[in-house]
C-alpha cells in the first residue's frame, strides 16, 4: 500500500503541471500582458503606468522561455533563458511561494491562510449536519419504501431540488434573521463562542441547498443494499428491521459512502462560493469570487493550484479510505 | 452512546438559544463620546474592497472613502459649496499664493497651519504621532516621483511641476531607487512650516491637485517602518494597509481586515479643520445649525463593511443596521415609487430618500479618423439627433440620471442649467440631417443598400448588451444597418487605444476636479491614446487654441465664455453622441441625517452626525 501511496503521489506531479500549464495558456496566451495591466490599472492608466505596473510584477519577462532568438519586446538578453514568467511561477508554486495579487499586491499565501479557516467553520459543521440529515431521512424512506411515507419525502427532495440556492439565502435571511432574530442577516466576526451566531444562518443554508440531491442518493444506494442476499439472510435470521439497517445496509453502504465524501472533505477548505458571498464569510470561496470579478488573475491561479492539490490529495484519501474499509479491495 | 449525543446537542441548542441576537455589528472600540456620553458610531458599507489604503498610490473611489477620512489635505472642498464646487484651505492656512516667476513659469506659496500632529503610532518614538512640516510635503510629492510607489497621476504631473520627470528618470536610471537628498526643484522648504511650488508653465489646475489625496502627506518614518517585511520575528504591515494620516479619523489596524472591514475611530487630536458657520441648504438647516462652529469629527466611530451583493445590504438597511443606502437597480422599486418618491412604507418609516448627481458624464465616441464618419458632419449630427436619451434613461436607469445636454457636468464652471443641446434627439431633423450627409432614408447610393456601421461595447453584462441594443435600434431608425461587436472591457480599451473602431459605445468619464478643463482635455489633439483620453480621436484647431488658451486661466468671466464657446462646438462637431450624467439614490435613515451631499468630497463623514437612541428605538421595532 505505501509503494500504492507514493507512486500516486508521484502521479500529482505531471497532473498538476498539466493543470498549471493549462491555466498559464488561458491566462497569459489568451489576452496580452497590457490588456492585464489596464483590468487592474483603468481606462485611465498610461503606457508609462502599464509598464511600469507589469515590470513590478515580473510580467515584462519572456512568456514561456527566455530565448535569444526570441523577438519580443520583454526579450531579457542578459537573463539565463528559464527567467520566464511560466518558469518562474512553476518554481514559486513548487516551493509554495503563492506570489501577490494582481489587485492590491497582498500576499496570497497569507490571504489563503486566513480564509481557511471561517471557510472550514462553514463548510465543515454544514457537510457533517447534512450528511447526518440525509442519511438519517434515506435510512427512514429504506425502512418505510414504497410507502407514502417515502413518496412523500421523494416528493419533497424534488422540490428542494428544484429550488434555486438563492430563494434559500433570501427565505433564510428574512426568516432566520429578521423574522425569528436567530441570527444576523450577513457577517462575520471570530470572537470565540460568540462566533456561532455568524455561523447559523450559512451552515443551515448550506446544508438545506445539498440535502434533496443527497437524500436522493443515499437512498438509492441503501435500496441497492437492501436488496442484496445478505440482507434477505439476515432478516430470514430473525434480525430485526432496524438491526438490519444498521448493522447491514448502513455499514456497507457506508463505502459508497465513503467514494462521495472523502473525495470532498479536502476541498472543503476551498469553501462555498455562493454562499461566503451572500452571508460576508470572509473565506476562500470568497477570495475567489472576488478574484474572478477583479481580475485578479494571480489569485484565480494560485486557487486553481491548491484547488488541484486538494482534489488530488480526497482522491488519494478515498482510495485509502476504500481499502480500509473494505477488505476485498487491495491498492497495488 | 446516545445520551452523549443528546447532551451536546443540549449544550448546542443553549449555545446558540444564548447567542440569539440579529445585530452583524462587532463590538465598537470606542467606549466613550466626545462628552463622555453614548458613542455615536455611524455603520456604512461600500460594494468593493479598497485597492490600497497608500494616498500616493489608490485612485479608485472605494479606496478614497476609507483613506480619505485618515489623510487631510493641504486643501478640501467647501462640504456646502457645490453650485459651483468651491475649494478652502484644510492643512494650509490660507489659499495657496500665486506668484509670477521671470521665466514664464509660476510659484505657488503656501503656509501650513502650525498644530497639526500625525496619528499616534509605533513608527513614531514614543509612539507619539509628531508635528506635520513642510519637509513632509516635500518628501511627499518626492514619494510621487518613486517609481517605486506607481503613483498614477505622475505623467499628469510631471507635465507642469519643475524637475518631477527628471526625478523619476533619475530613479529609474539608478535601478529604480529614488535619491530623497537629491535637490528636488518641484517643491521648495522655505521653513518649518512654509513651502513653495514650482510650476514650468501657469497650470491654475494645481490647487485641485492639492485638494486630491495625492498630495496628501505622508510621514517618511510610516512609510519606511510599515515595509512588509520581518522585524525581531514579526512581520509588518505594509505601508498601504497601514496608513498613518493627519485627519479627523484613525485607522485601527487590528480591527480592520483589507477586504471585508474597516474600522475608524475619532482623532482626539484632530484640530484642523471646524463644522463651518453659514453656507448649507435651507433643508438641512435642523442638521447643520446645531454643529456650525463645533469641533469635527463629529463621529466617534465608523464601521465600514464591504457588501459586494446588493441583497444583504437591503437587508441590514431594513432592520436598521446600515445608517444609508444606495438604491441598487434590484431594490428600486421596493424603495421608490413610479413618480420618483419614496414609498409609504419607508415614508413612514421616517426614512427619507437623497439624489445624488455624479461629477461624470456618459457617452458614445465616434472615431474621427475613421474614413466615412470623420469626414462627414451631418453623418455625426443624424447619429446624435437619432439617440434617445432620455428613453435610454428610463428603461436602463429608471429615469434617476441626467440627460447630458453638455460634456460639463452639473454643479462645474461652465456647465449651463438651461441649455439644450441643438443635437439632442429629434428623429424628423435626424432624417432630414442624415438625407444632408449623403445616405438619404439611410441608404448608401453606392452600393442601393443601407449604409452599414459598426458599434463596439464592452458585453460585461446584460444591462450593457440591452443598452448597446437600444442605441443600436435608435440609429436603425434611420434606415441603416448597425453591426455591433461584443468586447471585454479590456479589449474594448484596447481597440480604443488604437482608434480600430467606428463607434464605441459606453464610453465616459469621471472628473478628477470639478474644472471644465478635465473635460475639454478628452478633446485636445495632443491627447490622442494611448498617452491620453481623446478616444474620438478628435482634431480642430479652433478648439485645441481655446483649450490651450483656457487651460492656463484663472476663473474669470472670460474663460467662462471661452468654456461655453467649446461646449458649443463640440455639440455641433459631435464627436461623441451625450446620453447622461450618473446620479441615484440614497435611503437616508431617520437617526443619521445628511449634512451635506458634496459629491467631491470622499472624507466628508467627518461632517455627518447621528441619534443614537433614536436609532436603538427604531431598531427596536423593525425587528419586532
Amino acid at each position: 500500500m505505501i509503494a500504492y501511496i507514493i507512486r500516486r503521489l508521484l502521479y500529482v506531479i505531471p497532473i498538476v503541471f498539466g493543470v498549471m500549464l493549462i491555466t498559464f495558456v488561458l491566462f497569459f496566451v489568451m489576452q496580452t500582458r497590457e490588456t492585464m495591466a489596464k483590468a487592474q490599472l483603468g481606462q485611465r492608466a498610461k503606457p508609462a503606468e502599464v509598464s511600469n505596473w507589469l515590470h513590478e510584477r515580473g510580467y515584462d519577462k519572456p512568456v514561456i522561455i527566455n530565448t535569444d532568438w526570441a523577438d519580443s519586446a520583454y526579450h531579457h538578453a542578459d537573463k539565463p533563458w528559464w527567467d520566464s514568467i511560466f518558469i518562474n511561477q512553476i518554481k514559486n508554486f513548487a516551493t509554495f511561494e503563492l506570489g501577490e495579487s494582481d489587485f492590491n499586491r497582498e500576499s496570497i499565501g497569507d490571504k489563503i491562510r486566513s480564509g481557511m479557516i471561517p471557510s472550514l467553520m462553514i463548510t465543515m459543521p454544514a457537510m457533517l449536519v447534512g450528511l447526518f440529515l440525509a442519511v438519517a431521512i434515506a435510512l427512514v424512506q429504506v425502512l418505510y419504501r414504497a410507502s407514502a411515507l417515502d413518496t412523500g419525502m421523494t416528493i419533497a427532495c424534488a422540490v428542494l431540488m428544484s429550488i434555486v440556492p438563492m430563494a434559500y439565502i433570501i427565505a433564510a435571511q428574512n426568516l432566520m434573521a429578521i423574522t425569528l432574530k436567530w441570527g444576523p442577516a450577513f457577517g462575520f466576526d471570530l470572537q470565540g463562542w460568540g462566533t456561532i451566531r455568524f455561523l447559523m444562518l450559512p451552515v443551515t443554508v448550506m446544508a438545506v441547498i445539498y440535502l434533496g440531491s443527497d437524500v436522493r442518493l443515499y437512498r438509492s444506494i441503501f435500496l441497492e443494499e437492501i436488496a442484496q442476499d445478505y440482507v434477505r439472510t439476515a432478516q430470514a435470521k430473525g434480525v430485526s428491521g432496524r438491526g438490519v439497517l444498521f448493522k447491514h445496509v448502513l455499514k456497507n453502504g457506508a463505502i459508497s459512502l465513503i467514494t462521495l465524501v472523502v473525495a470532498h472533505l479536502p476541498l472543503l477548505i476551498m469553501g462555498s462560493l455562493l454562499i461566503e458571498n451572500f452571508f460576508g464569510i470572509p473565506g476562500l470561496g470568497g477570495l475567489v469570487v472576488n478574484a474572478i470579478q477583479k481580475q485578479d488573475f494571480a489569485i484565480v491561479r494560485a486557487a486553481v493550484f491548491i484547488g488541484s492539490l486538494l482534489y488530488l490529495f480526497g482522491l488519494l484519501l478515498t482510495d485509502i479510505c476504500y481499502a480500509v474499509a473494505d477488505p476485498r479491495i487491495r491498492l497495488s | 452512546m446516545f445520551t452523549g449525543i443528546t447532551r451536546a446537542l443540549c449544550l448546542l441548542a443553549t449555545l446558540l438559544l444564548a447567542s440569539c441576537d440579529n445585530d452583524p455589528h462587532p463590538k465598537p472600540v470606542v467606549e466613550r463620546g466626545r462628552d463622555g456620553g453614548t458613542p455615536l458610531i455611524r455603520y456604512t458599507y461600500q460594494t468593493e474592497a479598497p485597492r490600497s489604503l497608500d494616498p500616493q498610490e489608490a485612485y479608485d473611489q472605494m479606496s478614497r472613502r476609507v483613506l480619505e477620512p485618515v489623510y487631510d489635505c493641504l486643501l478640501e472642498y467647501h462640504p456646502f459649496k457645490t453650485d459651483p464646487y468651491e475649494l478652502m484651505p484644510c492643512m494650509l492656512e490660507a489659499m495657496p499664493e500665486k506668484q509670477a516667476t521671470a521665466n514664464g513659469g509660476v510659484t505657488y506659496l503656501c503656509r501650513l497651519k502650525k498644530g497639526i500632529f500625525f496619528h499616534d503610532d509605533p513608527c513614531f518614538p514614543g509612539g507619539k504621532g509628531r508635528e506635520v512640516t513642510a519637509a513632509d510635503v516635500r518628501y511627499t510629492w518626492q514619494r510621487i516621483a518613486d517609481p517605486k510607489t506607481e503613483c498614477p497621476v505622475l505623467s499628469s504631473l510631471w507635465e507642469y511641476l519643475v524637475g518631477m520627470k527628471g526625478a523619476n528618470e533619475a530613479a529609474q536610471k539608478n535601478g529604480g531607487k529614488f535619491d530623497y537628498a537629491a535637490p528636488f526643484p518641484a517643491l521648495e522648504v522655505v521653513d518649518s512650516h512654509t513651502f513653495k511650488v514650482h510650476l514650468m508653465k501657469p497650470y491654475p489646475q494645481i490647487i485641485y491637485w492639492m485638494a486630491m489625496h495625492f498630495t496628501c502627506p505622508v510621514a517618511r518614518e510610516a512609510v519606511e517602518f510599515y515595509d512588509g517585511e520581518q522585524h525581531n520575528g514579526k512581520r509588518r504591515e505594509r505601508f498601504k494597509w497601514h496608513p498613518v494620516g493627519t485627519g479627523p479619523f484613525r485607522y485601527v489596524h487590528e480591527r480592520s481586515d483589507h477586504d471585508n472591514n474597516f474600522r475608524l475611530v475619532r482623532n482626539e487630536r484632530y484640530i484642523t479643520t471646524k463644522f463651518p458657520t453659514e453656507g448649507w441648504e435651507p433643508k438641512r438647516d435642523p442638521a447643520c445649525r446645531p454643529l456650525a462652529g463645533k469641533p469635527l469629527p463629529i463621529i466617534d466611530e465608523v464601521q465600514i463593511r464591504i457588501l459586494r451583493e446588493p441583497t444583504p445590504a437591503w437587508l441590514l438597511t431594513k432592520q436598521g443596521y446600515l445608517d444609508s443606502f444606495g438604491v441598487s437597480t434590484d431594490a428600486y422599486t421596493t424603495v421608490v415609487t413610479a413618480t420618483h418618491e419614496l414609498s409609504p412604507e419607508l415614508l413612514a418609516r421616517g426614512v427619507s430618500l437623497e439624489k445624488d448627481v455624479d461629477v461624470s458624464t456618459f457617452y458614445t465616441s465616434i472615431n474621427m479618423d475613421d474614413p466615412l464618419l470623420g469626414k462627414n458632419k451631418k453623418l455625426r449630427q443624424a447619429l446624435a439627433c437619432a439617440t434617445d436619451a432620455s428613453t435610454q434613461n428610463e428603461i436602463f436607469f429608471n429615469g434617476v440620471r441626467e440627460v447630458a445636454q453638455q460634456i460639463i457636468p452639473p454643479g462645474f464652471a461652465g456647465f449651463r442649467k438651461d441649455y439644450r443641446n441643438p443635437m439632442s434627439f429629434n428623429l424628423d431633423r435626424a432624417k432630414q440631417l442624415i438625407a444632408e450627409a449623403g445616405y438619404p432614408g439611410g441608404i448608401d447610393p453606392k452600393t442601393g443598400r443601407p449604409l452599414e456601421l459598426v458599434l463596439d461595447t464592452s458585453a460585461s453584462g446584460s444591462d450593457q448588451r440591452m443598452m448597446t441594443e437600444f442605441e443600436q435600434k435608435c440609429f436603425e431608425k434611420l434606415g441603416i444597418k448597425v453591426s455591433v461587436i461584443e468586447n471585454t472591457f479590456a479589449k474594448k480599451i484596447e481597440k480604443e487605444d488604437k482608434g480600430n473602431f467606428q463607434i464605441s459605445s459606453l464610453t465616459g468619464w469621471g472628473a478628477d476636479y470639478p474644472d471644465p478643463e478635465n473635460f475639454f482635455m478628452l478633446f485636445y489633439s495632443k491627447n490622442f491614446p494611448p498617452e491620453g483620453k481623446n478616444i474620438s480621436r478628435y482634431k480642430n484647431p479652433d478648439f485645441d487654441k481655446l483649450y490651450e488658451q483656457m487651460a492656463t486661466m484663472d476663473p474669470s468671466p472670460e474663460r467662462l465664455a471661452i468654456a461655453y464657446k467649446m461646449v458649443d462646438m463640440l455639440n455641433d462637431d459631435c464627436p461623441i453622441i451625450l446620453t447622461n450624467h450618473k446620479a441615484f439614490y440614497s435611503l437616508v435613515q431617520p437617526w443619521a441625517p445628511r449634512t451635506h451631499n458634496n459629491m467631491m468630497l470622499e472624507g466628508g463623514i467627518k461632517y455627518l452626525w447621528l441619534d443614537p437612541a433614536l436609532r436603538e428605538k427604531k431598531r427596536a421595532e423593525w425587528n419586532r
